[in-house]
């Protein structure tokens, strides 16, 4: 944070992978200020793996499109430098590795007490998958190997004050790439290309 | 109506929980349970408080709760909270308490459920239809919502809004033109305020000009004060030197004038350099005549963005539709359009919502037709004069005009009320009656009329009942006295009112009573009357009387009537053709008169 310029504002990333039924996985980043106004969005074009990719990665597939694929090519692409990022799907989390900012689960009321139960597993034998902790009434995890980034994005949200629910924009998320779809689909029946390295359309 | 919150102090700790129940606290051994309950605008309020065991705080106990149930009711008193305390359990409380630590209340409001829901709805501002740059639509949709918004501008509300009123203030906020046409005592009034004061912190609006009926005009001050205190207001009124001043020079962010003042100053509004970022209509049907003064004045004004509120955007013909939006959007709609047509055209522009729809708390409504007989003098009269009206009418031939028929069926109307040589009048008695009964439950009734001289002769006659007039005879100084005077004192328990001066924007949802004298031409204007008493904050059910002669004009004005219910249901809805209003034909139709065929067409009569 210390070599973030003071001009920028302090930004917050919302990454989200939606699923356009019979167009593949639209990934849509967002940055928020920390009053929760719009500083960027950007979004892919529909990505669709291959049969090959399906054989190839088989239960890694998930965590390698949300993640590797879509999630990275959007925090890369973005202009603001994010104190932190947040999604709302697991598999975003294994983007973690790729990108500078801390990234989090952001877990809906009737996830997070679930997700408190399998937190609670104290056996070394079988340490819990994510570590979870909160930020005021926002129930948070963590991809376990990434355990240390919980205080350094509690610190970085108190310190500039925010105060809004984490689980909202993402619902602002799914309603802008429905909509920046829908104009696709509206100037041409062709569908928009399938892409392995997502290209990212920039629409603020 | 659910209380608006639960505040709840001094407690070892507390949740809001999925409804029911919408708070749970638990207490320690001494420390007792205290919460505050704050009303809105309902009079009373019912809470379900469960004292729960210790153990259905333990999750491995939770499926057998042992709730003994303490149920609470309180009235609203001032200040406008109730408090209430629950001290831990006592020695030799139940033997479910005896081993425990701790104890546990679970508090639910009445329809509690639905007000927890709705604290934490997310109201979203969507981009209207005309907004077509898929940028400008994003910037939109990607916004905080509207709750967000509202917080972070430091915009706090005397009451809570409802969620459906949150959701018209989302819908009037980003639109250029809109009519918000929800049923009438929903609160259109709120809601355009708190949009105004949106857009006027987001600093999208600088000037707005509110046009209102004259009688409404108070009304408004008093509900900015109530829901935007901190907007200067300049009420145009005045003499003509004032007014210029005050149209020109006056920079307040909200003017207030009402329709025929400014009709009178259309001269200074027209002048260059008068532009608003913004004028509302209220009551905008005033403006459905498109050739008419009212209409051409109102277009004239130089504004940025248009907002029409109206409970009753077609009152007779989907015509009526097209000349508020001659005001919206002009052009944008054509006479020559097919009902369903036009349905589609203004679906994103207009929303309307009904009491059914969205006020499920509200007190039902419960409207008796009382049909009765006119006494022997009456229908002796009657008789004579109608049988004396169709024939001078019949004699006239081609002669005869729409004004002739009118003036017979004004006159067998008003020989329905009283019997002008006794002065005999069945209604009265039915009435009287009634009144009875309304007064001695301590109860007050709001009675409409359309005729000043039949409110004389009803004050004359209810005098035992302390009745109260609100017609336009009487004074627009006096008229806010006569209506607290009908709120606050016990012993008046009757108001009479014509349906011009009492039918639109006030709030009496403490009257429980609403007599139709003799009826209105138009259902939409009956409607309004009715909804002064029904409207949030009625505290019971509102009774509505219609009174309706046999075997006279009354009843077949009546069966006009119905069809035009019919026909407003069906324009809003779109769901088929409509059916005009009280035509030239079916007025002449009330006598079995052919209509001559040299007369011009005459459409509306309401």
């Amino acid at each position: 944070m210390g070599t973030r310029s003071e001009k920028s504002p302090a930004a917050l990333g919302f990454l989200a992978v939606c699923d356009l039924e019979g167009r593949g996985l639209v990934g849509g980043y967002l940055l928020l200020n920390a009053a929760g106004r719009p500083l960027e969005f950007h979004c892919t074009a529909p990505v669709r793996p291959s049969r090959a990719q399906e054989i190839l990665y088989g239960p890694t597939l998930e965590p390698f499109l949300y993640g590797e694929q879509i999630g990275r090519a959007l925090v890369e692409k973005s202009a603001a430098k994010p104190l932190a990022v947040f999604t709302d799907r697991e598999a975003v989390l294994a983007a973690r590795p790729f990108v500078a900012a801390p990234l989090a689960l952001v877990l809906k009321d009737s996830a997070a007490s679930a997700a408190t139960d399998s937190a609670k597993s104290e056996n070394p034998l079988f340490p819990p998958p994510f570590h979870r902790f909160e930020y005021g009434a926002n129930v948070l995890t963590l991809a376990t190997a990434h355990a240390h980034d919980a205080p350094a994005i509690v610190e970085r949200l108190a310190m500039h004050g925010v105060a809004f629910d984490l689980a909202e924009p993402f619902e602002r998320i799914r309603e802008a790439v429905r909509e920046a779809h829908r104009d696709a689909s509206a100037r041409s029946a062709q569908p928009a290309a399938v892409a392995v390295n997502p290209p990212t359309a920039e629409a603020a | 109506m659910p209380p608006l919150a639960l505040d709840l102090a001094g407690v070892t700790s507390w949740s809001l929980g999925a409804p029911p129940p919408i708070a749970v606290c638990t207490w320690g051994d001494v420390t007792p349970i205290a919460f505050t309950v704050a009303f809105d605008d309902s009079p009373t309020l019912s809470l379900a408080v469960d004292v729960l065991t210790p153990c259905a705080l333990d999750p491995l106990a939770s499926l057998a709760p042992r709730p003994a149930v303490v149920s609470v009711s309180a009235r609203c008193q001032s200040p406008r909270t109730k408090s209430y305390v629950f001290a831990p359990p006592a020695e030799g409380a139940p033997p479910s308490f005896d081993d425990a630590p701790q104890g546990a209340v679970r508090i639910a409001a009445a329809n509690g459920a639905a007000n927890a829901a709705a604290n934490r709805r997310s109201t979203r501002i969507r981009p209207p239809d005309d907004v077509v740059k898929l940028q400008d639509r994003l910037q939109y949709l990607l916004q905080p919502s509207l709750e967000t918004l509202l917080a972070d501008n430091a915009l706090a509300f005397p009451f809570q809004p409802f969620s459906y009123q949150l959701d018209g203030v989302a819908f009037l906020f980003p639109r250029y033109s809109a009519v918000l046409a929800d049923e009438m005592g929903l609160g259109k009034t709120m809601q355009a305020i708190t949009a105004v004061r949106l857009l006027v912190r987001t600093a999208a609006l600088r000037r707005v000009l509110l046009v209102c009926p004259k009688p409404l005009v108070t009304n408004w001050v008093r509900e900015f004060a109530l829901w935007a205190p901190e907007i200067p207001l300049a009420v145009i009124e005045g003499d003509q030197t004032k007014r210029r001043w005050q149209w020109h020079e006056v920079d307040a962010p909200v003017k207030i004038a009402n329709y025929e003042l400014l009709v009178r100053d259309r001269e200074f509004v027209e002048q260059p350099g008068v532009h608003f970022d913004l004028v509302v209509l209220d009551e905008a049907q005033r403006i459905k005549n498109r050739s008419g003064t009212t209409s051409q004045t109102v277009r004239a004004v130089s504004r940025t963005r248009n907002w029409a509120l109206t409970g009753t955007p077609v009152e007779n013909s989907p015509e009526d539709l097209v000349g508020i939006f001659e005001f919206l959007s002009p052009g944008y709609l054509s006479r020559h359009m097919k009902p369903r047509a036009m349905g589609r055209a203004v679906a994103d522009h207009i929303l309307r919502r009904t009491k059914q729809q969205v006020l499920t708390e509200l007190p039902p409504k419960l409207i008796r037709d009382a049909e009765l007989e006119l006494t022997p003098q009456q229908r002796h009269t009657y008789d004579l004069a109608e049988n004396d009206g169709v024939l001078h009418l019949a004699d006239m031939g081609e002669a005869v005009t729409i004004q002739h028929v009118f003036e017979l069926v004004l006159r067998l109307k008003q020989v329905c009320n009283f019997d002008p040589a006794t002065g005999a009048s069945a209604k009265l008695e039915r009435l009287s009656a009634d009144l009875e009964e309304v007064a001695a439950s301590g109860q007050k009734a709001l009675i409409f009329s359309q005729w000043v001289q039949t409110l004389d002769k009803l004050k004359e006659h209810l005098a035992p009942f302390g009745p109260l007039e609100y017609h336009g005879g009487v004074p627009s100084a006096r008229r806010d006295d006569v209506l607290q005077r009908f709120k606050e004192d016990p012993t008046k328990h009757v108001l009479l009112m014509s349906y011009g001066a009492g039918a639109v924007g006030l709030n009496l949802q403490f009257a429980g009573y609403v007599f139709l004298f003799d009826r209105w031409w138009n259902p939409a204007v009956e409607d309004q009357a009715i909804n002064r008493a029904h409207r949030l904050g009625a505290a019971g059910p509102v009774t509505v009387t219609r009174f309706l002669t046999r075997s006279t004009i009354e009843e077949r004005i009546d069966q006009v009537l119905q069809e035009k219910r019919e026909l407003f249901d069906t324009i809003l809805s779109g769901a088929g053709p409509a059916r005009l209003g009280m035509s030239q034909a079916e007025i002449f139709g009330l006598f079995k008169l052919a209509r001559p065929s040299l007369n011009p067409p005459v459409r509306d009569a309401a």
